[in-house]
């Protein structure tokens, strides 16, 4: 590999910033910035879980899945941007070591996948929503796009985790 | 020492020696693993507390009750509350006796014990049923929130806690 899509190149000018230098030599800003990152993990994540179990059935059966995904969607958007600026910012201090380990590009595989995952239901089953979401058991289909909506981002949870361990010591 | 002290020291130190102690110490992997358990109980028990305490609110699901909402996700809430307590145990139980001491841990502990009596008591009954006047419900949320929001921000002190006392007594 001679860098065809120059990305060390682009990591290493990124690393050189004064952004990434702030961040990375801040006592104050590594710390606030991860905790923000761990805590909206409530808003996102736990939103997405919930709205992935309704597809499967599991919870909040009472309410049409219509119902949960629009009364969700402001907070699940607005909880991801938190998530992709937070988690820029952590990247952006030390880019070259993040991208240097194998669960920082599963993770980012991942979420392309769950993004594709969105997509896929947008342009499929959610055009016809108002056809299966009687309120009556929730056809496979969907329950399969729930539940690999929840595999995913329990992989993503579990990569972030692996990449704390796999970054080489401060 | 009190006898309360000593007792809560004895009980560290017999989990810092317990097998799952030594387990998830001597294992690369438990440690991890287990803390992906306690990161998803958070986002369940954090998501289905905030969507009940918007209901309450009046800012979501319309104008269905809010004691509906909160029966359909009690379940749920109370599975993830369990998932991040026996996680937390095991992740605890593996430096035990430096957490004894650490005051970031003591304040989540303190915080998560109000929270949790909050949660049975005050929360449970406000979410129970209607009629609650708008004040009343206002402070629930604040609460709720405050605390919870405690024991979460306690979880992410201990940790640069630990690294500053290491630093100070070399160990």
């Amino acid at each position: 590999m001679h860098g065809a899509l120059a990305v060390e190149p682009f990591l290493h000018w990124l690393a050189g910033t004064p952004f990434s230098t702030l961040m990375r030599e801040s006592v104050w800003a590594e710390p606030i910035v991860e905790t923000v990152h761990v805590l909206t993990l409530t808003v996102f994540l736990g939103f997405v879980l919930l709205l992935d179990l309704r597809m499967l059935d599991l919870v909040l059966r009472r309410k049409r899945v219509a119902e949960v995904l629009e009364q969700l969607s402001p907070w699940l958007f607005g909880g991801f941007a938190v998530m992709i600026v937070t988690g820029l910012l952590l990247f952006t201090a030390d880019p070259v070591a993040f991208y240097s380990t194998l669960f920082f590009k599963l993770k980012m595989i991942m979420i392309v996948l769950a993004g594709l995952n969105v997509l896929t239901f947008n342009a499929t089953l959610g055009r016809g929503i108002a056809t299966w979401d009687q309120g009556t058991a929730t056809p496979w289909k969907v329950k399969l796009s729930g539940l690999v909506s929840l595999v995913l981002w329990v992989s993503v949870v579990a990569a972030g985790r692996g990449i704390a361990y796999a970054l080489p010591p401060p | 020492m009190s006898a309360l002290a000593a007792a809560l020291l004895a009980f560290c130190e017999w989990c810092n020696g317990s097998f799952f102690g030594h387990a998830i110490r001597d294992s690369v992997w438990l440690f991890p693993f287990v803390e992906i358990f306690h990161l998803l109980a958070l986002a369940l028990l954090g998501g289905t507390l905030l969507l009940i305490n918007l209901r309450l609110l009046g800012v979501r699901f319309g104008a269905d009750p809010t004691a509906v909402l909160a029966r359909e996700l009690r379940p749920w809430m109370l599975g993830s509350l369990i998932v991040m307590l026996v996680s937390g145990f095991l992740l605890f139980s593996t430096e035990a006796v430096k957490m004894y001491g650490n005051w970031a841990f003591q304040l989540k502990m303190l915080c998560l014990v109000l929270a949790t009596v909050f949660t049975f008591t005050i929360h449970r009954r406000v979410t129970s049923r209607e009629g609650a006047s708008s004040a009343l419900r206002w402070t629930t949320v604040a609460v709720s929130s405050l605390l919870w929001l405690a024991v979460g921000l306690g979880g992410r002190a201990l940790g640069y806690v630990t690294t500053a006392v290491s630093a100070v007594t070399g160990g």
